[in-house]
């Protein structure tokens, strides 16, 4: 693709994550939830069109595919659950943006590995602090539960919203190693054509 | 993945809900989400329910179908109210249940927010019940135009739903054929362990990524060739209009907002 202009390759960035964004969608729908955690923590695989998106093109272009699969959930599925949509976007961001920077940072698998374990840290981390700062008060307000006590938050975050991270990070690990391995050299083919 | 997914959850009709500007349907179910939390009586409540059920009632979709739609969110709807009855402890003791005392409080507080969760995800769903996900895409990049002067990429994100939408069914489609092909080399997607099932989705994602990257070229160079040249003087194939209908709708729901602001306490 050395010939095309400017103008062009920025339609076929547009349009690849359109349909990265598409596929995100189609495995978020393909959920499970884990035994032990509630039922509203499900692990799914939708976050893998974003690594691949942000490892051929930049962090941005992960958070566009995770803004897509969730604006494409949300118009699917209506508006009953905002605030579960926005921590999505939100554990999605968390996790893609780390493992894609010190990726373009190190390049190859091991710099891809510290980076998953990296994501997954922040993540969990991340995704705990929002969770008893504003994603919890803002579920009770909205259900109209009389606001959390701090003891509450504090076992939902460190018994569900923490292990549930972790736990995510690795499975999506296990999944992105191996399938970055096979995709490995026709990744750093489109990302020669996408610079 | 089922056939409902597919197709969202539209039903297709001829009301005067689905004939509506999809963006009026938008700013109404917007405002009508604030309102619903100044509601603080019994007669604020029936207004509120009284519009709702109108509005459901005119989509003139089989009720039925509309409460099944809202089954995933049932169990938080009496999570809640359980919730109240157990915690509250204002007012009278009503009656016991096992001589756990149940407070006259907690069973108009519990009934009153649940009541508010329930006309809120009925309302909200009847817009992707009565709207194509393409029309709701139109009505956003509609809406989100004043967003242009601070340089946010209004049309971009508009032609990226629309293309997302436009390969749903066609990767979905893609996906099978990948899976059936994968299964009859013998790749094994639904025994073994969560170890040995995580990698089987690996030979899934090779060939789905690779082509759907093959697609994104093909139809780059054929938008290109056809002479796209991003948002500026783009026609289009569906306008949308705001009618006489749409204003009515307007008047109608400003008149509830206004009588709800009176009769609250």
């Amino acid at each position: 693709m050395a010939t095309t202009t400017k103008q062009s390759s920025n339609l076929l960035k547009l349009i690849i994550l359109a349909l990265l964004g598409t596929i995100s969608m189609m495995l978020m729908f393909l959920n499970f939830p884990l035994p032990m955690l509630p039922q509203y923590l499900k692990v799914d695989f939708s976050e893998v069109p974003a690594l691949i998106a942000s490892l051929i093109f930049s962090p941005g272009a992960g958070i566009i595919v995770e803004a897509v699969k969730n604006l494409l959930y949300l118009i699917y599925t209506g508006a009953g659950d905002p605030i579960g949509i926005a921590s999505n976007f939100l554990a999605g961001v968390l996790f893609v943006v780390p493992v894609s920077m010190l990726y373009h940072k190190f390049k190859g698998v091991k710099s891809l590995v510290s980076g998953l374990v990296t994501g997954t840290v922040v993540m969990a981390v991340g995704m705990g602090l929002l969770n008893y700062f504003v994603l919890l008060p803002a579920y009770s307000m909205f259900m109209g539960w009389e606001s959390m006590s701090d003891q509450v938050k504090l076992v939902t975050v460190t018994g569900g919203i923490l292990p549930f991270n972790v736990i995510k990070g690795i499975v999506i690990g296990a999944l992105f190693v191996p399938l970055f391995i096979k995709l490995k050299p026709w990744l750093e083919k489109k990302r020669m054509a996408a610079s | 993945m089922n056939n409902a997914f597919i197709i969202g959850q539209y039903v297709p009709g001829e009301s005067i809900v689905h004939r509506l500007d999809p963006r009026t349907k938008m700013i109404i179910i917007f405002l009508f989400v604030i309102v619903v939390f100044f509601a603080n009586s019994v007669w604020s409540y029936g207004l509120l329910t009284v519009f709702s059920l109108l509005c459901a009632l005119t989509t003139r979709i089989h009720f039925s179908y509309i409460l099944k739609g809202l089954t995933p969110v049932w169990f938080l709807i009496v999570f809640t109210l359980l919730l109240h009855l157990i915690v509250t402890k204002e007012g009278d003791v009503l009656f016991r249940v096992f001589s756990y005392p149940i407070y006259s409080g907690a069973v108009a507080q519990g009934a009153a927010i649940s009541l508010r969760f329930f006309l809120l995800i009925m309302v909200t769903s009847l817009l992707t019940l009565t709207t194509t996900p393409i029309e709701i895409t139109d009505a956003i990049e509609s809406l989100l135009q004043p967003l242009k002067k601070v340089k946010f990429p209004v049309h971009e994100l508009a032609l990226m739903m629309s293309i997302s939408l436009r390969f749903i069914p066609t990767l979905m489609q893609e996906t099978e054929k990948i899976s059936k092909a994968q299964a009859s080399r013998g790749v094994d997607f639904r025994t073994g362990t969560a170890k040995e099932r995580i990698q089987a989705v690996v030979p899934l994602l090779v060939p789905l990524f690779i082509s759907a990257f093959k697609r994104a070229e093909e139809l780059a160079m054929a938008m290109e060739a056809r002479g796209y040249q991003g948002g500026e003087g783009r026609t289009k194939l569906r306008e949308l209009k705001t009618g006489r209908l749409d204003i009515s709708v307007y008047a109608l729901f400003a008149v509830v907002v206004i009588l709800l602001f009176i009769i609250r306490d």
